[in-house]
């Protein structure tokens, strides 16, 4: 990324524009502030992370939105390539589908899972009567994320395949590479910067799923309670609001992490490139 | 021999070419957009054709569509080096020329990259990734990847365009002399007729499509079959006349302006013709002699514009209106060399005689 360099600094608008610029930044950082002041203040931190509610919601998000995340990456990077290289009839209508859950309210998702997988949901029914039932289980969690987030992996993904031009495919073919040798030591490592931001983007969102999971997963600690429905769970029980002023520093610090490691990860394959 | 009949519609625009060429170097020249590109896509395996036949060098055959027969890209032994290079650019120069290499063993790898190294001056920069580079080593480095797996047929489209004047003109004599030292027949695009004509053995000469003649470089810049072979390869004097007599291949030609000995023992022996003359070959004569020779044709003509490109002058000269009087005028495009025009004091002095031999003249069919 070029900096903006000296020409734009003397083009000025810099004092006319800093007021409202300064507001929005305080408008983000105070809260984020004052949550990181009232869980070092209370003293209470540590207390409140090792308790069993926040331990338990910790580990599942943890591993939810890994499983997810790697579920994404195995069925996603095949379909955002066929996205991206191949036209297939339907194509259009599978974009759309892909573009859905983006801009649906995630509660929605919920009722459609559970509609479609719930007891007596459409596919659920068949399911049921063979003895699995989906609904209501860790295995309902990931599927919530996975229809959120994972396309949010496939749309990014699918630019990056874009965006590397078909000539590299077409010059390593006359080279000798089987197409697979082709797609793993080319395509997939000039779109390696997408992959990443997808896979972070698609983390992200999956941690901090919450509408669809609530629908179709529930709420019962230690199986379908992740981290945001632990901090409405802790709301609602009206105790006290340390517990949920820890969880919410532990995602902060999390969701800072990631952006973080995108920033350095998008960095470094942009120097290898 | 590399034979080329092929057939292709892509969208409106229909692909055509037929020609076939021996162990040379092949320039296929036209205007942009004509099918040079899309011909070597077809060759290396990349486009696949309607109908048709394509044999590689070898005797191989990578396409033919009554023998269903299609060869994908990976088994026809082509190396190709498209006008974008498309270096990998995750590769340092020498993962880019080992990534046809995969199958052989790694000693005979090794040694084949040492040799490619040499053999295009690449010493020191094979740990560089190809934005670490110029153009112009960027450019040896492509070609020793697709010389890399011992090709049979070397396909080049346009890898020069990018490069300044002077590194061109290096980098087309080394790719001619590397072609010859590898005995290799290679197909090299351009739109550029001075780059085809400094490269070529044989040429091609493509326009919407189609090739419309092939041959040896010389035959085809000065024996054009058809006006628009004339007018592509900037012969740039082309002018309507008719046949009125023929005896042991010399025509006699008659214009508006001027009857000429036309000696094109390909040329139409009757008829509507065109006389086609390249710039470089009408002679200006001197004053102080006559021009002696009866076969050649003299026309009085006055200069009514130059140009100056460098190291030739190039002169627009109107021929004396003709008895008759036609209504366009006509005027010659005469190339002189800057010795000569100082010599004679070009500057100086409007009004010229030229002359066109017997030889320089070639003609072509008018409908």
């Amino acid at each position: 990324m070029a900096a903006p360099g000296r020409m734009s600094a003397r083009i000025g608008l810099g004092w006319l524009f800093a007021p409202p610029a300064l507001l929005f930044v305080a408008f983000l950082g105070v809260p984020v502030g004052a949550l990181v002041w009232r869980a070092a203040a209370g003293g209470e931190l540590g207390d409140n992370i090792t308790s069993s509610l926040v331990l338990d919601s910790l580990r599942l998000s943890a591993i939810t939105s890994t499983v997810t995340l790697a579920v994404a990456v195995m069925i996603g990077t095949p379909l955002a390539y066929l996205l991206a290289r191949r036209d297939f009839p339907g194509k259009v209508f599978v974009d759309l589908l892909l573009d859905l859950p983006i801009v649906l309210p995630p509660t929605v998702a919920g009722v459609a899972l559970l509609v479609a997988l719930g007891r007596r949901g459409v596919v659920g029914e068949r399911l049921d009567s063979a003895g699995i039932n989906i609904a209501f289980t860790t295995t309902a969690v990931v599927l919530a994320q996975l229809f959120v987030s994972a396309p949010f992996y496939i749309r990014t993904v699918k630019a990056g395949f874009e965006s590397v031009e078909p000539v590299y495919e077409g010059v390593a073919s006359t080279l000798g590479a089987s197409p697979l040798r082709t797609f793993l030591r080319v395509t997939l490592p000039l779109a390696w910067p997408s992959l990443v931001a997808g896979a972070i983007l698609c983390w992200a969102r999956a941690l901090s799923e919450l509408g669809a999971t609530l629908i179709f997963a529930g709420n019962l600690q230690g199986s379908t309670r992740t981290m945001p429905l632990a901090i409405i769970s802790a709301f609602e029980s009206g105790k006290s609001i340390d517990v949920p002023i820890a969880l919410s520093v532990i995602l902060v610090a999390a969701a800072a992490l990631l952006l973080l490691l995108l920033r350095v990860l998008a960095r470094g394959a942009a120097m290898r490139v | 021999m590399l034979t080329i009949d092929i057939d292709r519609r892509v969208g409106s625009f229909h692909l055509q070419p037929q020609f076939d060429a021996g162990n040379e170097l092949v320039v296929l020249f036209g205007p942009s957009g004509c099918g040079k590109s899309l011909t070597l896509q077809a060759v290396a395996g990349l486009l696949r054709p309607d109908r048709g036949r394509i044999e590689l060098p070898g005797g191989v055959v990578a396409f033919d569509s009554a023998a269903r027969i299609d060869l994908p890209p990976q088994r026809r032994s082509v190396g190709y080096v498209v006008q974008e290079l498309a270096l990998f650019p995750h590769m340092t120069a020498r993962q880019n020329i080992e990534f046809g290499l995969a199958g052989w063993p790694a000693r005979r790898r090794r040694d084949r990259v040492a040799y490619l190294v040499s053999l295009l001056g690449l010493e020191q920069l094979e740990e560089r990734r190809p934005r670490q580079m110029s153009g112009g080593q960027q450019q040896r480095v492509a070609l020793a990847r697709a010389l890399a797996a011992e090709p049979s047929l070397l396909l080049l489209d346009e890898p020069f365009s990018a490069l300044e004047a002077p590194l061109r003109t290096m980098l087309r004599r080394e790719v001619a002399a590397l072609r010859r030292r590898l005995d290799l027949t290679a197909l090299f695009v351009t739109h550029d007729l001075g780059e085809a004509y400094a490269l070529g053995d044989h040429i091609v000469i493509y326009d919407d499509g189609c090739v419309l003649q092939h041959g040896p470089k010389d035959d085809v810049f000065r024996r054009p079959r058809s006006r628009r072979v004339a007018e592509l390869v900037e012969v740039r004097n082309i002018i309507a006349g008719e046949v009125v007599a023929y005896a042991e291949g010399v025509a006699v030609v008659r214009t508006p302006w001027f009857t000429a000995r036309v000696a094109d023992a390909q040329a139409p022996v009757s008829g509507n013709v065109y006389l086609c003359i390249r710039p470089e070959h009408i002679i200006i004569v001197r004053e102080d002699r006559d021009s002696r020779d009866p076969g050649n044709t003299v026309i009085d003509t006055e200069i009514i514009e130059e140009v100056a490109m460098g190291n030739t002058h190039r002169l627009f000269m109107r021929a004396a209106a003709p008895d008759a009087g036609v209504g366009e005028p006509l005027i010659f495009e005469v190339d002189v060399p800057a010795h000569p025009y100082e010599v004679l004091g070009i500057a100086s002095k409007r009004e010229w005689r030229i002359a066109l031999t017997a030889e320089h003249v070639s003609l072509v069919p008018r409908e």
